[in-house]
């Protein structure tokens, strides 16, 4: 499978980490790939501590370790566990690898019960309850998070930058493509008028979404995949939730494919965060949806390239236009 | 009919293989020929429409002059970049929608802002 690192984790190598992190005797019975992105893989693993089955969840950086300036897995551990302190759901880390564990970057966590599908808990009957909790425990869990002080992360290898910086390194990456694409430059050119220069100043979690959640008859059991994490501004998350990609063809539900804004923006206030001025919140989801395109250029150009040959990447990168289209609608009329 | 088969014959062969054996795959193979034959609807349309020439007549009708598809959106992130053009430039918006409307029939002609935008 693309993506992957050349070997899978070895189950024994894995069962000497986890009885080292447990204090117990640990079987690992099975390790099976779920998905590789282009920068982590995931696996399943069935592991036997003391004779009760415990479920987890590997995830370990593609090559080894991360690229440069990438929230290192360690790191990304830790703000897991911090964000768990702070009251937000998230898997519990069991086990941070070892560079002499000879498996590269990587942490195992617990396995959360509940649908990852975002497809599934979008349509299905069974969510019915957990779709109209969701809106409200998003806000509160970003309004938590947007709230810790950043000075409790000093110790951790989070990016960060004013936002006119984060706008000119995501120009780049766009240029970097070669690509010309009229309607990402008129963006770019909108964001220039709008988005500022703010020091960072919150916690980002930086790819909060319907696919990064675990969700269960009650809603929100877990937030996923920290690894874009960084210093920025807060509503960053709340326009990267909105942006048309994840709502996986429910457009009419602006939230994620399951919420209204005013209800997020509401929720997230009396949960301590920041009233959420709508101008600014547009502008940070004309952000997100460019940098939903600037990911499809990405995976095209993984294609394209060579660096991971595949069918999946080539037809992501036909995806351009679905975003240039969101991009033209939202700036036309302001919201789509 | 200058050729028996044409490149819209291949596609739909091509497209009709890879459904017959369907059934037999599964899991990761199963996921990639479902994206495989989307891929060919795109190219099937693609052949169809024609897309690039109505992106270059969208574009060449606001920059006012002729060129290749290619040297019109050059010429037009250049002007962005030097912020000759900006969103605020009349008609901009519209040449552009025009422009990708056309590119997302072909890509993908159920996406649900292509009939906002051709609404509004």
């Amino acid at each position: 499978m693309p993506g992957l690192p050349m070997n899978d984790p070895p189950p024994e190598r894995l069962a000497a980490v986890l009885a080292r992190a447990a204090g117990d005797v640990v079987a690992v019975t099975r390790v099976a790939a779920l998905s590789g992105g282009a920068a982590s893989a995931t696996y399943a693993v069935d592991a036997v501590r003391n004779g009760t089955p415990w479920s987890l969840i590997l995830q370990c950086a593609a090559a080894g370790d991360v690229a440069d300036g990438a929230l290192p897995k360690a790191d990304q551990a830790a703000l897991q566990r911090l964000a768990g302190r702070h009251g937000i759901p998230v898997a519990e880390v069991v086990a941070v690898l070892h560079p002499d564990d000879g498996m590269g970057q990587g942490f195992i966590m617990a396995r959360v019960a509940g649908e990852a599908l975002a497809p599934k808990w979008l349509k299905g009957d069974g969510f019915a309850a957990a779709r109209a909790a969701l809106t409200g425990q998003c806000a509160q869990v970003l309004a938590r998070l947007h709230a810790i002080p950043i000075a409790e992360v000093a110790g951790l290898a989070l990016p960060a930058g004013r936002t006119g910086e984060a706008r000119m390194r995501m120009f780049a990456h766009y240029r970097s493509f070669g690509v010309n694409s009229p309607v990402f430059d008129l963006a770019f050119a909108w964001l220039a008028e709008r988005c500022g220069d703010a020091e960072p100043d919150a916690i980002v979690h930086g790819d909060f979404r319907s696919g990064n959640f675990i969700i269960d008859e009650y809603g929100l059991a877990a937030v996923l995949d920290w690894e874009l994490a960084h210093l920025g501004e807060g509503a960053e998350d709340l326009g990267w939730l909105c942006a048309n990609a994840w709502r996986f063809g429910i457009w009419q539900k602006p939230v994620g494919g399951f919420g209204e804004r005013d209800a997020l923006y509401d929720t997230y206030a009396a949960a301590g965060g920041a009233r959420v001025d709508r101008a600014r919140a547009h502008m940070w989801e004309v952000w997100g949806t460019l940098r939903w395109g600037l990911a499809c250029l990405q995976l095209g150009h993984d294609h394209v390239s060579g660096r991971v040959r595949s069918v999946e990447r080539a037809a992501i990168g036909r995806r351009v236009s679905e975003v240039e289209l969101d991009l033209l609608h939202l700036i036309r009329f302001g919201d789509i | 009919m200058s050729e028996q088969i044409e490149a819209a014959a291949l596609v739909e062969a091509v497209a009709a293989f890879l459904q017959s054996i369907e059934g037999e795959l599964s899991g990761r193979n199963a996921f990639h020929a479902k994206v495989a034959g989307n891929a060919l609807g795109i190219v099937a349309r693609e052949l169809a429409q024609a897309p690039r020439v109505a992106e270059q007549a969208a574009l060449s009708a606001y920059l006012g002059h002729d060129a290749g598809l290619d040297a019109l959106r050059a010429e037009l992130c250049g002007r962005l970049r030097a912020g000759q053009l900006t969103p605020e430039t009349p008609g901009l918006l519209l040449a552009l929608s025009e422009a990708v409307m056309a590119k997302v029939a072909v890509d993908n002609p159920r996406y649900a802002t292509l009939a906002r935008v051709r609404d509004a």
